[in-house]
């Protein structure tokens, strides 16, 4: 060995790459690239893939605000404290990802279903989930709720405690310190939990088609459209998400996550 | 320069080496059991689950070596998955023989020319029946005298499969209309339909003809007391969880998962010889603007389950040998067991196409 192993070592690391992103990009591009443009102008024109293409969207943003609301909380907590049992804590936040799916919407049913220990509260308020969108929110907001929280705590964890402390000493009270100190510099990394998030809602299908088939959402309408007419029209709905989906991640990659985070380099 | 690696790394290296080693281990241990065996492969009606995997695990100890693989869905879709998503069955089953020869008989293998298959077997019956989930507070209210009328007033939530892709779903719709004569209720469906689906679904009558016309984007509305699924045995765990109080079925599905049920009169349970005519005064179509796949127009008949052996069969001996277990003594002593009605004696249609293997065992030899 020479005094620059290095090369070959990145050439390495650079094939496996290459291979990895083939991997990626081959099913999405060449289902673009065979469906065409014509493909995308007529799945806008019909009526129930642009309904779905909205309530998709929409549910996956409800679920990603509710997510924000009680996972950002939550991710701040375990980024600063310790506490007996927070390894637990974590691990109970992550068991979503390791449920299968449809695992996760039959568990769903049996609570939130009209004859479950919470439907069955929720009932007589009028509020459902089976058949409708709080159904779909639920089963998104289970599965993606993790990518939220993991990726806040990270951010949050990313942050100089001592800035905060400064800023008690000056007087700010906790809240004050968390929104004036710590979330300014901690967003970017929370907003991309939660693009991961909602990301994570609109590709869910297994939890959602157990608590609601009706109103379809798109991964929905797409199996529906694969099953029952085959995979011409299927094709429709599929190019809007993935286009949808990937718009708005290259748009979120852009303007949320810092040239330093992409890098890798020049944290500190 | 330190060719060892430090200690995470080494553990990370040894880690990774066991799980690759056990990985090619499963991997080898999986073909290894295969490699010897057979497979016959299995595509049939949701309904035929329950006792379809009876007689699979039953041939398969009658044949060492022979791994049986079964695969359900709504009837359309059985018979789609090998015509036009190219998969390769040994059996197909089908909830209604009526859609074999417009699916099958009518087209061609791409790769054969030749159609995808020139006879069947009918080998069993059922009726339609309307499940009560064993949790709903309507259970003691549903009779087969009153149950539309319940079923109209809004405040039941009932199940009912997809007509545009399973036999149960149009079906059930074939049952309704048939319901306003028994009942003399004029508008039962609509009334029953009307406002549940942000499409209507619709009749037409012409001469002695109703004709239920079924819109090609079906999707129930809003706060529906309708809930849709692909198949009518997807509604079953929607019954048991309570999330349903009622659903159109066949008698054997519900007495396989011990559901109670209320019987609906011969007039209109699609199952009694001596009506044919009758039922066939009703038909469902398709409004398929679209994507045209099927024929899209079914006539009420009596219900009679079918089975063939696609031209394309990757085994079609082994497929044989499945169609006379089937229909032989143990297959139909098993059926009956799990409660699905038989058609005795089985009747093939175009008895000249079929193996002769299959002719015996229609005849009983």
């Amino acid at each position: 060995m020479g005094r620059r192993p290095f090369s070959l070592f990145w050439a390495l690391c650079a094939a496996a790459g290459v291979v990895l992103l083939t991997f990626v990009v081959l099913p999405a591009g060449s289902m673009i690239a065979e469906a065409g443009a014509g493909l995308l102008g007529e799945a806008l024109r019909q009526d129930d893939v642009r309904r779905s293409l909205v309530l998709t969207v929409s549910a996956a943003l409800i679920t990603t605000v509710i997510g924000f609301v009680v996972g950002v909380p939550l991710a701040y907590l375990l980024a600063r404290k310790e506490f007996p049992g927070k390894r637990a804590v974590e691990g109970v936040i992550d068991l979503p990802i390791v449920f299968p799916h449809t695992a996760a919407g039959v568990a769903l049913l049996t609570v939130y279903g009209r004859q479950g220990v919470v439907g069955r509260l929720l009932a007589p308020l009028g509020i459902e989930f089976t058949e409708t969108m709080a159904g779909i929110v639920l089963a998104m907001l289970f599965v993606s709720l993790p990518f939220l929280v993991d990726g806040a705590r990270e951010a949050f964890a990313l942050v100089d405690e001592r800035y905060e402390h400064v800023a008690r000493t000056l007087g700010s009270s906790r809240f004050g310190a968390f929104a004036r100190v710590t979330f300014p510099q901690a967003w970017r990394g929370v907003l991309a939990g939660a693009v991961l998030m909602w990301g994570r809602g609109i590709s869910e299908f297994g939890a959602v088609v157990i608590l609601a088939y009706n109103p379809k959402v798109i991964s929905v309408l797409t199996f529906e459209r694969f099953e029952g007419f085959g995979l011409r029209a299927a094709q429709p709905p599929a190019v809007l998400i993935v286009l949808v989906a990937f718009v708005a991640f290259l748009l979120a990659r852009t303007f949320l996550v810092p040239r330093r985070r992409r890098t890798g380099k020049g944290q500190r | 320069m330190r060719w060892w690696p430090g200690l995470p790394t080494r553990r990370a290296a040894a880690a990774l080496a066991a799980a690759l080693a056990c990985a090619l281990a499963f991997a080898a241990f999986g073909t290894g059991c295969g490699s010897d065996e057979r497979q016959v492969k299995l595509i049939y009606a949701g309904s035929l689950i329950v006792p379809f995997e009876r007689v699979a695990a039953a041939f398969e100890r009658q044949h060492p070596g022979v791994d049986v693989v079964t695969e359900a869905h709504g009837s359309i879709q059985v018979l789609r998955h090998v015509t036009e998503l190219g998969d390769r069955m040994d059996i197909v089953a089908s909830a209604d023989e009526q859609l074999i020869p417009p699916l099958m008989y009518e087209r061609d293998d791409p790769e054969t020319g030749a159609p995808w298959a020139d006879w069947y077997c009918s080998f069993a019956t059922n009726r339609v029946v309307l499940a009560v989930s064993p949790q709903s507070p309507l259970a003691g209210e549903l009779t087969s005298k009153t149950w539309y009328r319940r079923l109209i007033e809004g405040d039941v939530r009932f199940g009912l499969a997809d007509p545009r892709f399973d036999a149960a779903g149009y079906r059930a719709l074939m049952v309704l209309q048939l319901a306003e004569r028994e009942y003399g209720e004029p508008f039962l469906l609509e009334d029953m339909l009307m406002g549940r689906f942000t499409t209507p679904i619709t009749v037409e009558h012409s001469g002695g003809t109703d004709v239920i016309e079924v819109p090609e984007i079906l999707e129930t509305s809003a706060g529906s007391s309708i809930v849709l699924r692909g198949a009518s045995i997807q509604l079953v765990a929607l019954l048991e969880s309570g999330d349903l109080d009622c659903a159109f079925e066949y008698e054997s599905v519900a007495r396989q998962h011990g559901l109670q049920y209320v019987e609906l009169p011969p007039s209109i349970d699609l199952s009694d010889p001596d009506r044919r005519d009758d039922y066939a005064t009703v038909r469902v179509k398709l409004d398929f603007r679209r994507f045209a796949s099927v024929r899209p127009e079914f006539t009420g008949d009596l219900i009679r389950y079918a089975f063939t052996i696609p031209a394309n069969a990757p085994d079609p001996e082994l497929a044989r040998e499945f169609a006379a277990f089937l229909l032989g003594s143990e297959g139909r002593r098993m059926l009956a067991a799990d409660h699905q009605p038989l058609l005795s004696p089985p009747e093939l249609d175009d008895a000249a196409a079929a193996p002769e293997e299959v002719r015996r065992a229609c005849a009983g030899r």
